[in-house]
């Protein structure tokens, strides 16, 4: 069944005669007919034009929202990346708009970047002297209004904070998706935009791996030096460790990277440690287990059946407690080297939520390009996709029965 | 391995307030006009700018290069301070924006893309061994 909203965007004046949302029943084709209103339609300079859009669609009253948290350069295009493949479709920035916008828009999803919330941009940052990562430097007022808005399936005017000039570009129109992602620095910082997300993760990079990273990264850069990397590192730091890194303690989810325990004295920093830690008694999340829920195991994988290469493949899981809360962390240490040992785990793993067998190995084939897809970082976020997948029919088959009962009654 | 850039050895302090945009062209003129003071001058410096083979579009990579000198003028004053901050957030900023650059530059590759969709092409064969 089709119902269809009225979406009116945010910066109307009452001059468009349709104010409020209606619900009629109309087919099941995604029409758009643009209003007029009755008036003249008053452009103003510089803001949108002020029309009403009809959109018929499925009912998404409300949309699925995401939050997903993590320092600049440590992953959260890559996770947003399997995140959208894993709904299907490839994210894309909006055709013909902005060719710097910051959102990627697929059929289901839409991202959008935490930054384009900024209150100060560049220069007004460094007169201040303040970091992007202070709450001086972003608009959480804003930032609420519009995520509320696209909750209640509400198009809005979002502003666009240019990466490459550090300005502040003339807002972009964003319509309200099945799912919407906002990644950035600060997504459960405020404590409104925080009850509002339906599921929140946090990518926790530590500082070896971070500073490793960095260094890939940036060191092809003419310019760039071992010094300039690590004090940019540490100049960040004071303000990271006050502003974002308090924000996992809030987070459903949170993916921690960290340096192999199984080669000593590792300072190649290539083999990576990384922990799923789940909170337990979240709303339609079932934590990731091995072997049986609740008890502690540690299980290395390698051995009579399957042979792996040095350094190995070392599992763990086990009930602990995060920030006071009851959690269950899943750990891989180790690197995939054939695909058959990711067959292997995977078949060994429970409650991972995939539709068929070997889903988890076929996503992290699709996207052996991507960094972390031989290790644990690739693994679990391939693994939070299919969750939040899992979230998001859980969510709709709950709303859809809803107004079945309503309209039986 | 280090890239250093042979900017930020050669040209010390003496040319700290001059502005950006005349910062780089006594160096760069040389070279393109006299390509022969190019090779006295290889011999004379130690380390020479080793150009990547893939970098971010020009102006991005420029910007980054700016932005790291700026933020170490200001954290040579008091390395405590907001400024300092600022300035080494916004080399953050630059050099993640060169990133994604560089990657979606390397995405939009015509060859790459081709020999996605049709593996078994000619042009897309590969030898391993």
């Amino acid at each position: 069944m089709a119902v269809c909203t009225v979406y009116t965007t945010q910066s109307l004046n009452s001059a468009c005669s349709i104010s409020t949302p209606t619900k009629t029943h109309l087919g099941f084709h995604q029409k758009q007919v643009v209003l007029d209103s009755t008036g003249k339609i008053t452009s103003k300079k510089g803001s949108s034009s002020s029309s009403c859009v009809i959109t018929c669609s499925v009912d998404h009253s409300q949309t699925v929202v995401i939050g997903l948290a993590a320092d600049s350069g440590c992953g959260k295009s890559t996770f947003m990346r399997r995140l959208t493949s894993v709904f299907g479709g490839a994210a894309e920035p909006p055709k013909g708009g902005n060719p710097d916008s910051n959102t990627l828009i697929s059929d289901m999803t839409t991202v959008i970047c935490l930054d384009d919330y900024h209150s100060l941009d560049r220069t007004g940052r460094k007169e201040k002297g303040v970091t992007a990562l202070d709450p001086r430097a972003n608009n959480f007022d804003l930032m609420y209004e519009q995520v509320k808005a696209l909750k209640s399936a509400i198009a809005v005017e979002k502003p666009i904070y240019n990466h490459v000039t550090g300005l502040l570009d003339p807002p972009e129109l964003i319509k309200p998706p099945k799912i919407l992602v906002i990644e950035g620095l600060h997504p459960m910082f405020d404590e409104r935009v925080r009850d509002l997300l339906d599921f929140s993760i946090y990518l926790d990079i530590s500082n070896e791996v971070k500073f490793a990273w960095k260094i890939q990264r940036d060191m092809a850069e003419r310019g760039h030096s071992l010094e300039s990397i690590k004090a940019s590192i540490e100049a960040r730091k004071p303000d990271f460790d006050a502003y974002i890194d308090p924000q996992k303690q809030y987070a459903d989810a949170v993916i921690e990277v960290l340096p192999t325990q199984l080669i000593p004295d590792d300072n190649e920093g290539k083999v990576l440690r990384a922990r799923l830690i789940m909170k337990e008694g979240v709303k339609h999340f079932s934590p990731v287990y091995l072997f049986d829920e609740g008890s502690t195991i540690s299980w290395i994988p390698c051995g009579r059946k399957l042979t792996c290469s040095y350094p190995g493949i070392k599992f763990s899981y086990g009930p602990d407690s995060y920030f006071g809360h009851e959690v269950s962390i899943l750990e891989m240490d180790g690197q995939f080297d054939r695909l058959d040992e990711l067959i292997y785990v995977e078949s060994h793993l429970s409650n991972i939520s995939t539709k068929f067998y070997g889903e988890v190995t076929q996503q992290m084939l699709k996207h052996s390009d991507f960094p972390g897809s031989n290790n644990g970082t690739g693994l679990f976020q391939t693994i939070v996709g299919l969750k939040i997948r899992d979230l998001y029919e859980q969510i709709t088959a709950s709303k859809t029965a809803a107004p079945l009962e309503a309209t039986k009654a | 391995m280090a890239t250093l850039s042979s900017l930020n050895l050669v040209t010390p302090r003496v040319v700290a307030n001059v502005p950006d945009s005349t910062k780089g062209s006594p160096v760069k003129v040389p070279y393109v006009n006299q390509p022969w003071k190019r090779l006295s001058q290889l011999a004379s410096r130690r380390m020479q700018v080793i150009r990547p083979v893939r970098a971010a579009p020009d102006s991005i990579s420029e910007k980054v290069e700016k932005s790291i000198k700026e933020a170490q003028e200001a954290c040579s004053d008091d390395p405590a301070s907001g400024e300092c901050a600022a300035a080494w957030d916004e080399v953050e900023e630059i050099s993640a924006a060169a990133g994604h650059a560089r990657d979606r530059k390397k995405e939009n590759d015509p060859l790459e893309n081709y020999c996605k969709d049709n593996p078994e092409a000619e042009e897309c064969r590969t030898y391993d061994n």
